[in-house]
């Protein structure tokens, strides 16, 4: 276990390196001045060459790639994000106000998702291929394909503007997380559905079952100590999916609804070229991803221990 | 399950012959029109500029689809090649193509996608830049999973033995394989990036106006969402319908092999 352990936060550990370096060799090469970019938002007309140079020389922008990249690093492996460069501050800060936003957003969306998803599929393959079966599966499908920002706007136009129950823009109060929430929701639901159905079908097809039923072990019973876990799994590594579509959602549904939260930071961050918080977004992204994969991976091996075999 | 195909098949018509389908020029402003309600002479009514929604929604089929095929397809060959060079190149080869596949993945795709081409500035170039290189890494698993599996296979080692270099075994015995496992996970991949093409669109940071790509419609509808909701309807039905029809037929498409895997 301790070898399987370490191998997997080496595993890690490489990757969130090799991201690191990614992210900024994508921003070390963008086109553009990056110290034009930032003495023109501080200076504005001011900007002379030589206040140009000055930044420049500030930012640690006029040494090569890897002194650059490792003056990055090393502070942010203590977690220093660095300062923006637009306004100068602490990325870091900002960037946990922008989460207190979206966490809470990523959090509803995920429980509505499960609220809807669970019981549709439990019901759902009581009879594979009956209606209600049918009708999951045509839900899913058609949720899959429905992209966050469309949902969002229908969402709106519906109970914002045609009904005018809830608020849509901004997050000043707390009926404004509705809206963004029923949307990721609604997407998580979809695919969750999906999961679960083949989960339950997958693990009621299990040939030692019917030994269990034979023996007279209650139905109940079976449910719980044999099926659930066995639908367990396909559901597991599905989080580690749905976090990402979380994830990505949020940036699609906080730029519609114009919640400030870490997809409005980011595509701000973005359109002003203010490359430390766009860093710091995708960085502090790639963290939690990898590390929610990583816990995934160890629960598995709690739930299946054949996998750690293979797989380590 | 034919119907699948079918539709799929439809989509591909009204992307390639579209513009000869379209009744208006899609670029054509008319402000006396604009904002007009679905009628016998704008089918489906006006946008702001009093451009045809419809001639434009067939026309920015061309950028959806077209765009879409051009980035599942690249991110095809490059992550099939990655596989490939796992399998088969020795276990160094393997620990680093399979660390750079995990590195690539340990971005939630749409944000590395939407970092990628707004970065970059929009245009379609990074647009197509941002999302191959976010969309080939899951071909790049399939590849090198049945490549590692064919490996132990009698007649891969049959080749190997008769002096077949790794190159002349990837081409004739490793790629007909895999062809059939790809084609679905490309279904997949192809409605991801028609996704993704609307959703940059959307943001901004993907094909420009006045092109009439879907999410870039969608972005204009918004603004008049009040007065004209309908305007904002069709580019994104004619998004879920198109990724619909393509999920669907990948799901015929796998499940007819799994059928034929079952019947060997």
């Amino acid at each position: 276990m301790i070898r399987f352990l370490a191998s997997l936060t080496f595993r890690a550990a490489v990757v969130l390196s090799g991201a690191a370096l990614a992210t900024f060799a994508l921003l070390w090469h963008a086109p553009g001045d990056p110290a034009l970019a930032i003495a023109m938002a501080r200076y504005d007309a001011l900007a002379t060459t030589d206040v140009i140079a000055i930044v420049r020389a500030e930012a640690g922008l006029d040494v090569g790639f890897w002194p650059a990249f490792l003056a990055w690093v090393g502070p942010l492996l203590v977690g220093d994000f660095g300062q923006s460069s637009v306004t100068g501050h602490d990325v870091l800060p900002e960037v946990m106000t922008a989460l207190s936003y979206t966490m809470p957003l990523a959090l509803a969306g995920l429980l509505i998702g499960l609220a809807i998803s669970l019981p549709l599929a439990i019901i759902a393959t009581r009879r594979p291929r009956g209606w209600l079966d049918r009708f999951a599966v045509a839900i899913a499908s058609i949720g899959a394909a429905i992209p966050a920002y469309w949902l969002g706007l229908l969402l709106i136009l519906l109970f914002a503007v045609h009904l005018g129950w809830l608020p849509a823009m901004g997050a000043r109060t707390s009926a404004h997380i509705v809206l963004p929430a029923l949307t990721l929701g609604l997407g998580v639901a979809a695919s969750l559905t999906r999961i679960l159905r083949s989960g339950i079908l997958e693990a009621r097809d299990q040939p030692f079952l019917p030994a269990f039923t034979r023996r007279g072990v209650a139905a109940g019973g079976i449910e719980r100590d044999h099926v659930a876990p066995h639908a367990a799994i396909p559901v597991i590594t599905v989080f580690g999916l749905e976090l990402a579509f979380l994830l990505e959602g949020a940036v699609m549904v906080e730029v519609i609804f114009a919640r400030p939260g870490l997809g409005s930071f980011l595509v701000n961050a973005i359109e002003a070229r203010d490359f430390p918080k766009v860093q710091a977004v995708v960085v502090l992204a790639a963290i939690l991803f990898v590390t929610v994969n990583l816990l995934i991976d160890l629960l598995y091996r709690t739930l299946d221990p054949r996998i750690g075999e293979r797989d380590a | 399950m034919r119907s699948v195909y079918l539709l799929a098949m439809a989509f591909v018509v009204l992307a390639v012959a579209g513009p000869w389908l379209a009744p208006h020029d899609p670029a054509q402003i008319n402000i006396p029109h604009r904002l007009s309600p679905p009628s016998a002479e704008w089918v489906l009514g006006t946008d702001a500029l009093g451009r045809d929604i419809l001639s434009r929604l067939l026309h920015g089929a061309r950028w959806s689809l077209g765009l879409a095929f051009v980035i599942s397809v690249i991110g095809l060959c490059i992550g099939t090649l990655a596989g490939l060079v796992a399998a088969l190149g020795g276990k160094l080869a393997d620990w680093l193509v399979m660390r750079t596949t995990d590195t690539f993945l340990a971005f939630p795709d749409l944000i590395a996608a939407v970092v990628i081409a707004g970065v970059l500035g929009a245009g379609t170039t990074s647009l197509i830049f941002a999302l191959t290189v976010t969309g080939w890494m899951r071909y790049a698993r399939v590849a090198r999973g049945i490549g590692l599996s064919l490996q132990s296979q009698g007649y891969v080692v049959q080749a190997r033995l008769a002096g077949l270099s790794p190159f002349a075994i990837a081409w004739w015995h490793y790629l007909p394989s895999l062809l059939p496992s790809l084609a679905v996970v490309w279904t997949g991949m192809f409605a991801r990036a028609i996704l993704g093409i609307s959703a940059l669109g959307f943001l901004g940071f993907g094909v420009q106006p006045p092109m009439p790509e879907w999410g870039t419609m969608l972005l204009d509808a918004r603004i008049h969402m009040r007065s004209t909701p309908l305007q904002m309807i069709w580019p994104g039905m004619a998004v879920v319908i198109c990724v619909l029809a393509i999920n669907l037929t990948g799901d015929a498409l796998r499940d007819s092999l799994a059928e034929q895997e079952r019947r060997s």
